[in-house]
């Protein structure tokens, strides 16, 4: 191996350091001027090589190693599901309940509404925007602005909107991103809701209203469906405003499939 | 430290970095970017800064979609350059 004096080093260091910036302005360049082509083929290639890890780490699961640890996991995972399918119900059906006459038209038109099912093709946690992939793009109909929802279908729990559309993979930007505020509704009144990410959000409203633990939250932005319920209220006798804390009641790393609807 | 050890170390924080923007938390690869800016000026700290933009990043030009982990790591690599210059063999 040839050996550089610290000098020559220091300068070939510093030109690598200066293609490589070239590099990285080319490519965000050549990406916004092609309407996402390299974003589309990095987000293929990232779902998969998911898959194939989410394959190897089945496998490896699955093969005898760990048995009392897999079991254990299983078991625990089956209950995550169950507890996150039974709330997604429960506020369902609380929604529907507390807003029967209004919401009658609404759901009727959400039941009646087309999409399709599609898988969760990237970790839901990598995102430092909020984001995640799915496995269905222009190809399968979906389109930028769909809604994203999961429990049952067109009453469910919308849990994002899609934003970024390939050919098979779609970006999903969450309901609570992070830094983004959302219009919304608790015990019909009309609040601004700040994201927070991981599926939470944060609101104050006056402490003359009364809120509670397990009220659930609408927007218009969605058609008037649900994106969350409330999950701690912190108040201050002091203050005059209340922290209202809303969560979707989903774990969304525990999610395999959504539902897509336009 | 010996110049092998070095490299590995490097190697190392590179493919967890590269790994992290795919599979693991956004904190992953922050934390490798951060760790190889404070050693080395490695051009990898851009790769991985770009990964997650074009991994993650939503669509349309807005202050709110600014390509962050880039601009993290043109300060990482060029803002801790006097630094390493001066205080790094």
């Amino acid at each position: 191996m040839m050996i550089l004096s610290p000098r020559n080093e220091k300068k070939r260091t510093r030109r690598l350091l200066i293609i490589a910036t070239g590099v990285v302005v080319l490519a965000l360049a050549f990406d916004w001027v092609s309407g996402g082509t390299l974003r589309g083929l990095v987000r293929f290639m990232s779902t998969v090589a998911w898959s194939s890890s989410s394959r190897m780490l089945s496998s490896v699961a699955w093969s005898g190693l760990f048995s009392n640890v897999r079991a254990l996991r299983a078991e625990n995972e089956a209950l995550k599901q169950e507890i996150s399918r039974l709330q997604v119900q429960t506020a369902s059906y609380e929604s529907l309940a507390e807003e029967n006459t209004a919401l009658r038209e609404i759901v009727h038109l959400a039941e009646g509404s087309a999409g399709l099912t599609a898988p969760i093709v990237s970790s839901t946690r990598s995102s430092p925007y909020g984001t995640f992939m799915v496995g269905a793009g222009s190809a399968e109909g979906v389109v930028e602005g769909n809604i994203v929802v999961v429990g049952e279908r067109g009453s469910g729990i919308v849990i994002g909107e899609v934003d970024d559309v390939h050919e098979h993979v779609s970006l999903v930007t969450e309901v609570f991103a992070p830094g983004t505020s959302i219009e919304g509704s608790l015990r019909g009144i009309p609040t601004t809701f700040e994201g927070q990410g991981g599926g939470n959000a944060r609101t104050k409203i006056s402490q003359e209203l009364e809120v509670e633990v397990g009220d659930t939250v609408t927007s218009p932005a969605f058609g008037g469906r649900l994106v969350g319920v409330v999950g701690a209220i912190a108040s201050d006798p002091t203050n005059a405003y209340q922290s209202v804390y809303i969560r979707t009641p989903v774990n969304l790393s525990e999610l395999r499939f959504v539902y897509v609807i336009p | 430290m010996s110049y092998l050890s070095r490299i590995r170390i490097r190697w190392f924080l590179s493919a967890l970095g590269f790994s992290g923007a795919v599979l693991a938390p956004a904190w992953v690869p922050l934390v490798a970017m951060v760790l190889l800016a404070l050693r080395y000026s490695a051009w990898e700290i851009l790769g991985i800064g770009l990964l997650v933009d074009l991994l993650w990043l939503p669509a349309g030009v807005s202050f709110s979609h600014l390509p962050l982990f880039t601009l993290i790591a043109l300060i990482l690599v060029w803002g801790l350059e006097p630094l390493r210059s001066e205080f790094l063999t």
